[in-house]
């Protein structure tokens, strides 16, 4: 198999790499938080969702019905595997997260600085974004006894860099979406992922490239499907959409498309800029957007793809996600739009039974899809 | 080639189906699978052409279903049980509109349109709660036959509740009941209770569509099949041979392939 | 609202219902008295006035739509606003205790798990979908709401449940985001941002019940919450007594008024006849149980479908549970009321509620409650359902056992589905505490 020039770098190699170079490394858990902020400050913000570790420690700690990403993430600090991170970002994304950031932080001594981030669980109103800057600088003030002062050209700077990727990440999305990207799933989510830990100046360049190199003309014949949920993973669930020939062409993933931010006019002052772009993200459970904007998202999402069936993937114990899968599983229904669920317990490869119920689904989305026809 | 053959590598057993090119059985062979999926496709294929009275020679397009699909060298396309199980039961009952599949090691309720497609599914496939392994598990406690059980379990006069979820849990509770003396058929009865519910959750889930047809080996157990008619309303379609369902469809899929070539 | 309706509600509430709890009176006293349980003390003289007080509550609820605005809402929602609406309230939770209680909490989560809702969801949302979509409830009819009204200081969960009951009917929902607290607070800043959605949500309000907003309106309201608020902390503080005269099994019994009906007149009355009582019994030495050797804390909301079973069992042991953490909730928070600062001493009031608080917070509280009750050993109920009471639990019992060296146990449950509850680990690991306790 050709070596792929256009993936990243191994993580670990990476982050060791950066910190020799002088900047700052942070863990962050997973949400929704200004990484322009770290940027600016000469910090890289370290996303920790599914590193893939053996749970012992963290049982400890936490209940067996606790989501595998609280449970990894913790498992990674009581293992001691973070010695390159400055410190701690929990934001307050979901109730496990919430407590996980305090039991850290108040139970146990892990000899760094745990930070707090609340995104405003209001539907978009003035008062949700004036918290929402009052958040930003609360960000900034805790990181500076780490990092030294901003300047203030510095945000700027790294605002304006997050709109080109932003832009960058936006076509990306789009040619896969009109299936005029010749990548296959893995390749595809190895990419949008490094945004969880790399430098936008090192992303920027592999992004751009990759896309020049395999945007085609004129679409691929694949079946296509829309991924929604929590995580593109685990890597063995792509593999096997790569080999069973079906393509992820859009995503409702927490850690990826409903992510991406909205594009904010270049001219705008730095925070305004960064509360827009926020602001602008796709509508999610884990701040209470109402189902309707989520079911109007989706079936926008299939329809412009032209996907067969809609795929979520939930990691297991996912509250969010889980009270909002039977509503969206009926209105796609009612649409004639097949829908399968997996849940996710942390395993890096896909059990055989879900394997099998991956495979049913396809030859079920297949049958549609060479008869070319609706049900 | 004038015949095709559908394999069911199962974890349990295995069986093969030979069709002639009018879609009749021709033969059919069952093994257990034991420890070698490929060592019992090879078996059952043997037993299914000797009955038919053919030679491998005879055979054409071969498709594999179930747990070990995949590693079986003969076979030309792999296809899941889910697939595989909605073809065969519409074959065999064409009303069929949901097909409830209670194999030994996880259960399935699939919606099936024209031509036995795939419509939508459910499967339980973490859990021994609702499928063969926990009836085994409670026979072999009870010390009954797993064939006597269905019988036991129409006899009784009562019936002893199983309330947990968990077959571990559910054990325990067998076992305070026959430490208690009760009733050897009442606690079948109760047994077959637990494993309906779970089953009749599966099919509410989905909602009920068109007539039922049972597969898997658990279809043979008359009460069983009893205790899903009452909550269906009237009679469920149970095949003589439930067992070699998946192993039809397959064949049938072979079927399609040989006569109208290329997808 | 719709003349008839009104009417017809009027009629309930100044004749129907009375006459009816006049016809339960005469009907209880006729029937045969169930034999009084030995270690138990003698049941509290309140108990059939707080029945009554919350079947009416139930009762009238039936006749409320299109009489009044009516609203479903959350146990740490910021009713005082609702009532200065004139909605009738509807606790969903109380709802789903109720349920678990009467051991119908896994019929009712069956039915919304066929829906598609997941197992691993809480009992209390799934027991409330599943009551929606069948119909099934054992309060005769619940009335579907005009509004939904919730606030995430308790969980982050009532927003995912109760935006599934927006979409399905279709009808607003307001929900006070109140941010947690780390190392003290509420800041200013999300003292202010709480305001400014309280004011936000007067237009909606004002639209939903056809009524005008009045400030002194919500002042009433709010210094009857108040009050109630405190008067139901003091019916918990005769609970230091020892014996303590009741037991917290009875205290989450009649903790249903200061949740449910919090801010209406009846509740505060209530809480005044069940303190005289308590405090004639402390002054009597009369014990919630007949024999209290040991004096114990309750962690986390109670086993619902447990608590008589539960009541039983300890008190056969003298083991009398003195305080929790979950009934103290609706109490601590009364001293930031303020009615002359309305808004923003609610936005206090409702941030403080204790689960919107950081680990170290309920370490302390605990440790202080400890002290204040002279508690000799906890039980932790670990709720599946409940991950913001549950996460940190195990740390929780750890720091405090280092602490102050008292026994402890964890059982592994849930609060209303009794499906996951297993009899046989639960009775082994209290064996074992009991032993730990000695005689």
């Amino acid at each position: 198999m050709p070596m792929n020039p256009f993936q990243p770098p191994p993580r670990r190699e990476y982050l060791d790499r950066k910190k020799k170079e002088g900047l700052g490394l942070i863990g962050v858990f997973p949400g929704r938080y200004p990484r322009e902020v770290f940027w600016a400050l000469g910090a890289l913000p370290v996303e920790i969702w599914d590193p893939p570790l053996a749970l012992s420690a963290s049982g400890a700690h936490l209940q067996p019905t606790i989501c595998s990403v609280v449970k990894s993430g913790l498992e990674l600090i009581l293992q001691g595997q973070c010695s390159v991170l400055d410190g701690f970002l929990f934001p307050h994304t979901c109730d496990s997260l919430q407590n996980l950031g305090s039991l850290v932080s108040d139970y146990l001594d892990v000899g760094k600085p745990c930070l707090e981030f609340y995104p405003p669980k209001t539907s978009d109103g003035t008062e949700a974004r004036v918290f929402f800057r009052r958040e930003v600088e609360r960000l900034f003030h805790a990181l500076e006894p780490l990092y030294g002062p901003v300047r203030p050209d510095a945000f700027r700077h790294w605002v304006a860099r997050s709109a080109e990727l932003s832009r960058a990440l936006a076509s990306l999305y789009t040619l896969r979406a009109q299936g005029r990207l010749n990548a296959s799933n893995v390749e595809f989510y190895r990419l949008v992922r490094a945004l969880e830990f790399m430098d936008p100046d090192d992303l920027l360049p592999l992004l751009t490239a990759f896309v020049n190199e395999r945007e085609v003309p004129a679409p691929l014949g694949s079946p296509a499907i829309v991924l929604s949920g929590v995580l593109p993973g685990p890597w063995g669930l792509l593999s096997l959409l790569d080999d069973l020939g079906v393509r992820v062409a859009d995503d409702d993933l927490i850690a990826c498309g409903r992510r991406l931010p909205g594009i904010a006019a270049p001219e705008q002052e730095p925070m305004d800029a960064v509360t827009e772009s926020y602001a602008g993200m796709p509508p999610c459970s884990t701040i209470n957007a109402p189902l309707k904007e989520r079911k109007s998202r989706l079936w926008d999402q299939v329809q412009k793809t032209g996907a067969r069936g809609v795929l979520f993937n939930i990691v297991k114990f996912c509250e969010p996600e889980l009270f909002a899968y039977p509503v969206l599983r009926e209105s796609l229904k009612k649409r004639g739009v097949a829908t399968l669920l997996v849940e996710q317990d942390g395993n890096r490869e896909i059990p055989g039974q879900a394997a099998t119920r991956l495979e049913a689904f396809v030859e079920m989305i297949r049958q549609d899809f060479r008869e070319g026809g609706s049900r | 080639m004038d015949y095709v053959v559908g394999m069911d590598v199962g974890s349990l057993s295995t069986d093969a189906v030979i069709l002639d090119r009018q879609g009749g059985i021709a033969g059919i062979g069952i093994v257990r699978t034991g420890a070698s999926s490929l060592r019992a496709a090879e078996e059952a294929l043997d037993m299914a052409v000797s009955a038919a009275g053919l030679g491998r020679s005879d055979l054409g397009y071969v498709v594999s279903t179930g747990y070990g699909r995949t590693g079986i060298p003969f076979s030309h396309r792999a296809v899941t049980e889910i697939t595989c199980h909605a073809r065969g039961a519409c074959f065999l009952f064409p009303d069929t509109g949901t097909v409830v599949d209670i194999g030994g090691q996880d259960s399935k309720v699939i919606h099936v349109g024209p031509g036995g497609r795939v419509m939508d599914f459910t499967m339980n496939d973490k859990c021994a709660a609702g499928t063969g392994r926990f009836l085994e598990v409670m026979a072999e406690k009870l010390q009954v036959g797993l064939e006597d059980m269905g019988e036991l379990s129409n006899r009784a006069q009562g019936e002893a509740t199983i309330s947990s979820v968990c077959t571990v849990f559910a054990e325990s509770e067998v076992v305070s009941l026959v430490a208690r003396d009760h009733p050897t058929e009442e606690i079948v009865r109760g047994i077959h209770r637990a494993i309906v519910g779970r089953i009749w959750g599966m099919i509410r889930s989905l909602g009920p569509k068109g007539e039922l047809t049972m597969s898997g080996g658990v279809a043979k157990n008359r009460g069983v099949v009893a205790m899903l008619e009452e909550l269906w309303g009237r009679p469920v379609q149970v095949p003589e041979e439930p067992q070699i369902v998946g192993a039809l469809g397959a064949a049938l899929i072979a079927l399609d392939q040989e006569t109208q070539p290329g997808e | 609202m719709r003349a008839f309706q009104a009417l017809r509600y009027r009629v309930m509430k100044d004749l129907g219902a009375p006459a009816l709890m006049a016809a339960a009176r005469f009907k209880a006293r006729r029937r045969p008295r169930r034999a009084p349980d030995p270690n138990m003390g003698a049941p509290l003289k309140c108990g059939g006035r707080l029945r009554e007080l919350m079947t009416r509550h139930y009762l009238l609820a039936r006749y409320a739509k299109g009489a009044m605005p009516v609203a479903w809402v959350t146990s740490g929602a910021p009713v005082e606003l609702l009532r200065a609406f004139g909605f009738y309230t509807v606790y969903p939770e109380n709802h789903g205790a109720l349920c678990g209680a009467k051991g119908m909490g896994a019929d009712l989560c069956r039915i919304a798990e066929e829906e598609g809702f997941s197992q691993d969801l809480c009992s209390y949302a799934r027991i409330d979908l599943g009551s929606v979509m069948s119909g099934k409830t054992p309060v005769g009819r619940l009335p579907r709401p005009d509004l939904l009204f919730a606030s995430n200081n308790i969980c982050q969960t009532v927003g995912y449940w109760y935006n599934v009951l927006a979409d399905r009917w279709n009808i607003p929902l307001i929900l006070l985001d109140t941010p947690f607290n780390v190392h003290g607070g509420p800041d200013e800043a999300s003292v202010a941002y709480m305001v400014r959605q309280f004011e936000g949500m007067i237009p909606t309000l004002e639209q939903v019940s056809g009524r005008p907003f009045r400030m002194p309106t919500l002042k009433d309201v709010l210094r009857i919450s108040k009050e109630t608020a405190d008067t139901w902390g003091e019916v918990l503080g005769t609970m230091k007594a020892r014996p303590s005269p009741m037991t917290i099994f009875d205290a989450f019994v009649h903790l249903a008024p200061v949740v449910s009906l919090r801010g209406l007149p009846a509740a505060l009355d209530y809480y005044r006849i069940l303190l005289a009582e308590l405090r004639g019994r402390v002054a009597r030495g009369e014990g919630g149980i007949r024999e209290e050797r040991r004096r114990l804390m309750w962690d986390n909301i109670a086993i619902w479908y447990k608590v008589r079973d539960y009541s039983t069992l300890f008190a056969e042991k003298g083991l009398n549970f003195v305080t929790a953490t979950y009934t103290n909730a609706w109490a601590e928070t009364a001293v930031f009321m303020d009615e002359a600062r309305p808004f923003e001493s609610m936005a206090r009031a409702y941030s403080r509620v204790i689960l919107n608080n950081d680990l170290d917070y309920r370490l302390r509280l605990m440790e202080q409650m400890i002290r204040d009750y002279q508690v000799d050993g906890l039980v932790i109920h670990s709720a599946r359902s409940c991950k913001p009471y549950s996460v940190g639990q195990y740390d929780l019992k750890r720091l405090l056992m280092e602490r102050f060296d008292i026994p402890s146990v964890i059982i592994e449950a849930d609060i209303a589905d009794e499906r996951a509850y297993s009899e046989e680990q639960a009775r082994t690991r209290l064996e074992a505490f009991f032993e730990t306790l000695g005689p």
